[in-house]
């Protein structure tokens, strides 16, 4: 039987790109984490970090380790500005005008990077051996068991951000209950703020780790941010493992669904899946924090 | 003497007032339509001379272009602004509305024949069922949950377009799309096309400026402001929502049907999601809650566009900046800021004369 | 407060009252209509060098005719709305004189629609689409390589290469539909199966490895001779890679959009031995010594490297084949330089030496190349490398 020959392989795919939805869902869980905002540009965080280290590494000719690091160190930067020029004078805005600035900066940062690093796609180098190792009838990339790597140490931290330090806390108290947080004190501005920034840099992260395996395009960071998105409403809307979660299923989902119908609705899939996970049931797999009542 | 002051009345006065009776002509009040009971006032009919006269004295094709342009879009933002300004709901797949018209039109007028004033009104009834279907499950959605499953929405229909090929063309799409004709009058020129377009959306303004003021328009404004508050004084919530949306929906519909027959063409690609995007933004410039600003809305994106063009690899992000500026010095809509703006700057200058006279 | 409505004010009118400056003579212009922002962003701005850097030669030797030619440049952002909102601006600007561009076939049909209803001169870059090309057409003419051209220079290479079974996976998109199936039909003619994949991939796809595992039992089981991918842009190496990543060891063919730098950087090891008909300026070093192409090409790409500093590719070649067509025209314009005699001249144009190949046009033929101007490249050592088969060339 065909099918069954094939779904070994098309399983370890769907793995792969599974941590790389994972990677980008936590982006969207620290920001909703800390406010209530749904930053659309995430994806273009993502394509920043692979931009960047492009160009340190080929145009500066720094060493990949450092390229990675300034590359990282510079989109945590873009996404403070983020926040102060555009969510920071937005912040009694209502909700749809949020979403149309978020929307706005996605474009003008994917076309700004088209100007700057020019349109053509650009590959980055993967981080060891180049060759696919065999295990049975599957040939892994070395590069996917990284990004498998990346997304369970980018939620490990991420965890003891939240859970053990005492930051994590406030951030957390300033989206869950804004008049709380601003009665103990805590400064809800300022958790958005840096809440941008940690989730500036698991995109660049995200970007730098995935980069090796296809490539980076100006364009790239749309769609990828909003499978991101997508991941974290299907594991749980606010919860980390959650994002992983949701992440892991619907890139098995996407790959596997290849199986049995034409790859032409391969895109249509995470959308179905959306709209099924809203309607049916709009917590998510392992619930949210965020979203108590019936209607939403 | 303080009194004495008051009291006077110049000539100068009279240019203060003039011109802000000027700049409520031209700019509307969002809040009128909450007090007063809609009728025939000087507004409507400065915009309707306007709009009927315009393109006679500029009679530019280009010109005339863009505001075929601009109409189709204004018929968009206001099928939207009926659901985002006065409903309050948000929806990111208006294109794919846009898109069922557009898409019904070319089939029926290509593959069987039909006259293009049949397919016009086709494509509004196909744009209302296909959101009489999904508004059912979706609009129990909120917020940016509700946007993305629209948005979700617009992607699973253009990938349901692309691979359907028997039907919409795939990928390549329809071509050489008859020119909308109705009684053996074609409307080939852009300046009959101008008229044809703003003759529908007249027509529309009129049909929402009735349905705002009917009971069931008064109901959006409750669902609105707060759903359990409606729902307690007896609206059926999910029925107004999913009212709103159909209706609105069918307007797309319209303006895809008049966008197939003007362009000649449908193709997947013109209705993505940046579209969608642009008609929501269109909405929110021009002020929600109002029914010429988003028309307003979208003259002005589609003239700021076009104008765009010039700068080459530039305008892209040129347009993300202006838009991201506008949103932030805008937040209500341009019309109504500067409206603000205005009064208080030429209230201003007024006192500040008298305030001169007074030292002296 | 009141200072910063001023400068508002002050920034309008100066907006409304920029016009470009009058030179001495008037000059020719012509409107490019191009996507130069979007997906295509690149390429044509390489276009666009391409263009100015001719037009800047041209005007440097006195223009034609003692009047310079100048280029009016509009983005159209890769929207047909936008593309026909310039094609307007253009036709109703009477200085001129023909519009080149827009690039993608989505947009071509709209503005060639305009081109004929307004007579004005189209000239446009890849064409493709079987529907438009059924339109007749007066006032558009073809620059590039058609499908049909690259479908018949690929059947060759199979037949030479003994090539008995092909499977095709290609894009979704009309130009590499298009390719697939000119394929299928010219193939099947000489004899060779031609499998069409059922399943496609989009341009902005990242990975193949899902269609490509579907496809793993097909080529095994046929025993297929040759995999051709029927795509451009990125999904060509990233294809490549998968296939090879996947253990699949079969030859690949790859289309014309396969000669730029760009596709064996991105492919790497992977891309070695891919096989594709190209046109001339891709191996321009290698061509044959009498080709009259030849000198054209080295010529070109001096002047390109030393005033870009990178190596010219074809879409730079394109730029200097539509100026040196317009060039070449508007000097047999006998008379009066007008939209219509401009066109009657174009249509005349007989043998005239591009980076590509020999332009041809005639009122029945508005495909400026043929077959004969393409050549079979093979990548190895990370370059691209002519060969020449027997029988086939």
């Amino acid at each position: 039987m065909d099918i069954i020959q094939i779904l070994p392989q098309l399983l370890s795919t769907g793995i792969t790109f599974g941590a790389i939805y994972a990677l980008v869902g936590l982006g969207f869980v620290t920001i909703a984490r800390a406010s209530q905002i749904i930053n659309f540009a995430q994806g273009e965080f993502v394509m920043l970090g692979g931009m960047i280290t492009f160009f340190l590494l080929n145009k500066i000719h720094l060493p990949y380790p450092l390229a990675a690091l300034f590359a990282i160190l510079i989109v945590v930067i873009i996404g403070f500005l983020l926040h102060l020029l555009v969510i920071y004078p937005l912040r009694k805005a209502s909700l749809p005008i949020l979403l149309m600035a978020t929307l706005g900066a996605s474009l003008f940062l994917s076309s700004a990077s088209a100007l700057l690093f020019g349109t053509l796609p650009k590959a980055l180098p993967p981080f060891s051996a180049r060759a696919p190792f065999e295990i049975g009838n599957i040939s892994v990339s070395p590069q996917s068991l990284w990004v498998l790597v990346a997304a369970f140490l980018t939620l490990f931290s991420l965890y003891l951000l939240s859970h053990r330090t005492l930051l994590g806390k406030a951030m957390e108290a300033s989206s869950t209950d804004p008049l709380g947080a601003d009665l103990t004190g805590i400064s809800r501005n300022l958790m958005i703020f840096l809440a941008f920034g940690v989730s500036a840099g698991i995109g660049s992260v995200a970007g730098i780790f995935i980069t090796p395996i296809f490539y980076v395009s100006y364009h790239s960071g749309i769609l990828i941010g909003l499978k991101g998105f997508i991941a974290a409403v299907l594991g749980g809307w606010g919860k980390h493992n959650g994002a992983i979660l949701g992440g892991f299923a619907l890139g098995v989902l996407e790959s596997l669904s290849v199986a049995f119908i034409p790859s032409g609705y391969k895109d249509a899939i995470a959308f179905i899946v959306l709209l099924l996970i809203l309607y049916i049931r709009p917590k998510g797999i392992l619930g949210s924090p965020f979203i108590d009542s019936r209607r939403w | 003497m303080v009194d004495q002051v008051h009291k006077e009345f110049r000539r100068r006065d009279l240019l203060y007032s003039g011109a802000l009776w000027l700049l409520s002509l031209i700019i509307p009040d969002p809040q009128l339509h909450y007090r007063r009971e809609y009728r025939f006032r000087k507004r409507d009919l400065f915009y309707l001379l306007t709009i009927l006269l315009l393109p006679l004295i500029w009679s530019d094709p280009h010109f005339h272009h863009i505001m075929v342009l601009g109409g189709i879009h204004g018929i968009l933002a206001l099928g939207l602004t009926l659901f985002l300004g006065y409903a309050g709901q948000i929806s990111l797949g208006q294109a794919a509305f846009f898109g069922i018209g557009a898409y019904t039109t070319a089939v029926l007028t290509t593959r069987y024949g039909l006259p293009s004033f049949l397919a016009f009104w086709a494509s509004a009834l196909t744009a209302f069922l296909f959101a009489y279907l999904i508004g059912r499950p979706i609009l129990k959605l909120k917020g940016y949950f509700l946007a993305l499953a629209t948005l979700g929405f617009g992607e699973i229909f253009l990938v349901m377009v692309r691979e359907s090929p028997r039907l919409t063309g795939g990928v390549i799409g329809i071509f050489d799309i008859p020119f909308f004709s109705f009684a053996g009058f074609i409307f080939d020129t852009y300046l009959k096309q101008y008229y044809l377009i703003w003759g529908v959306l007249m027509g529309l303004v009129l049909f929402s400026k009735n349905l705002i003021r009917s009971k069931m328009g008064r109901a959006f404004l409750a669902v609105a402001a707060s759903e359990d508050g409606a729902s307690a004084v007896g609206i059926d919530v999910s029925r107004i929502k999913l009212g709103v949306f159909v209706i609105g929906a069918a307007f797309a519909g319209l303006a895809g049907s008049l966008f197939a027959s003007v362009m000649s063409t449908a193709n997947p690609e013109t209705f993505s999601l940046n579209l969608s995007v642009l008609i929501v933004m269109m909405v929110i410039l021009g002020g929600m809650g109002n029914l010429y600003g988003p028309i307003a809305g979208a003259i002005f994106l589609t003239y700021l566009i076009d104008e765009l063009s010039r700068y080459q690899e530039y305008s892209l992000p040129i347009y993300g900046v202006i838009l991201i500026l506008l949103l932030i010095f805008f937040p209500d809509g341009i019309g109504t800021r500067l409206r603000i703006r205005l009064i208080y700057l030429i209230s201003y200058w007024g006192r500040k004369r008298r305030r001169e006279k007074v030292e002296l | 407060m009141k200072k910063m409505y001023w400068v508002i004010f002050l920034a309008f009118i100066s907006m409304t009252w920029i016009s470009p400056g009058h030179a001495a003579k008037t000059p020719y212009k012509i409107g490019v209509n191009l996507e130069l922002t979007g997906p295509w962003a690149e390429i044509t701005k390489t276009l666009k060098n391409g263009m100015v850097m001719e037009v800047e030669k041209i005007n440097a030797k006195g223009g034609i005719n003692g009047r310079p030619l100048e280029l009016v440049f509009e983005d159209n952002g890769f929207d047909v709305g936008r593309a026909a909102a310039n094609m307007t601006k253009f036709t109703r600007d009477k200085e001129i004189l023909l519009v080149v561009g827009p690039f993608e076939d989505n947009l071509q049909a709209t503005t060639r629609a305009i081109a004929e209803r307004e007579k004005i001169t189209n000239l446009i870059i890849c064409p493709s689409n079987p529907m438009v090309r059924g339109l007749k057409q007066q006032w558009a003419f073809n620059i590039a390589q058609s499908d049909i051209i690259v479908s018949q220079k690929l059947v060759d290479l199979s037949l030479a290469r003994k090539y008995k079974k092909v499977l095709v996976f290609h894009g979704a998109w009309p130009l590499a539909q298009s390719l697939a199936e000119n394929f299928k039909s010219f193939g099947e003619a000489k004899g060779i199966k031609v499998i069409i994949s059922p399943e496609t991939h989009k341009p902005i796809d990242i990975d193949m490895t899902p269609q490509l595992t579907k496809m793993k039992p097909i080529i095994q089981k046929e025993k297929v001779d040759a995999f051709y991918a029927c795509t451009g842009g990125p999904p060509g190496p990233i294809i490549t890679k998968n296939l090879r990543a996947l253990g699949i060891k079969t030859p690949v063919l790859g289309t014309h959009a396969f000669g730029f730098g760009f596709i064996i950087a991105l492919g790497g090891e992977a891309m070695e031995g891919v096989e594709f008909p190209a046109a001339k300026p891709v191996v321009f070093d290698q061509l044959d010594a009498n080709d009259p192409v030849k000198p054209v090409n080295i010529d070109f790409d001096k002047r390109w490297k030393e005033r870009y500093g990178t190596p010219s590719d074809q879409i730079a070649g394109y730029g200097y084949d539509i100026t040196g067509l317009i060039e070449d025209a508007l000097k047999r314009v006998k008379g009066k330089v007008t939209r219509a005699s401009f066109r009657d001249a174009f249509e005349n144009t007989k043998g005239f030496k591009g980076t590509h190949g020999i332009y041809q046009f005639s009122p029945t033929e508005h495909d400026g190349l043929s077959k004969k101007d393409m050549v079979f490249v093979r990548i190895e050592g990370g370059r691209f490398k002519r060969i020449q088969l027997p029988g086939a060339e």
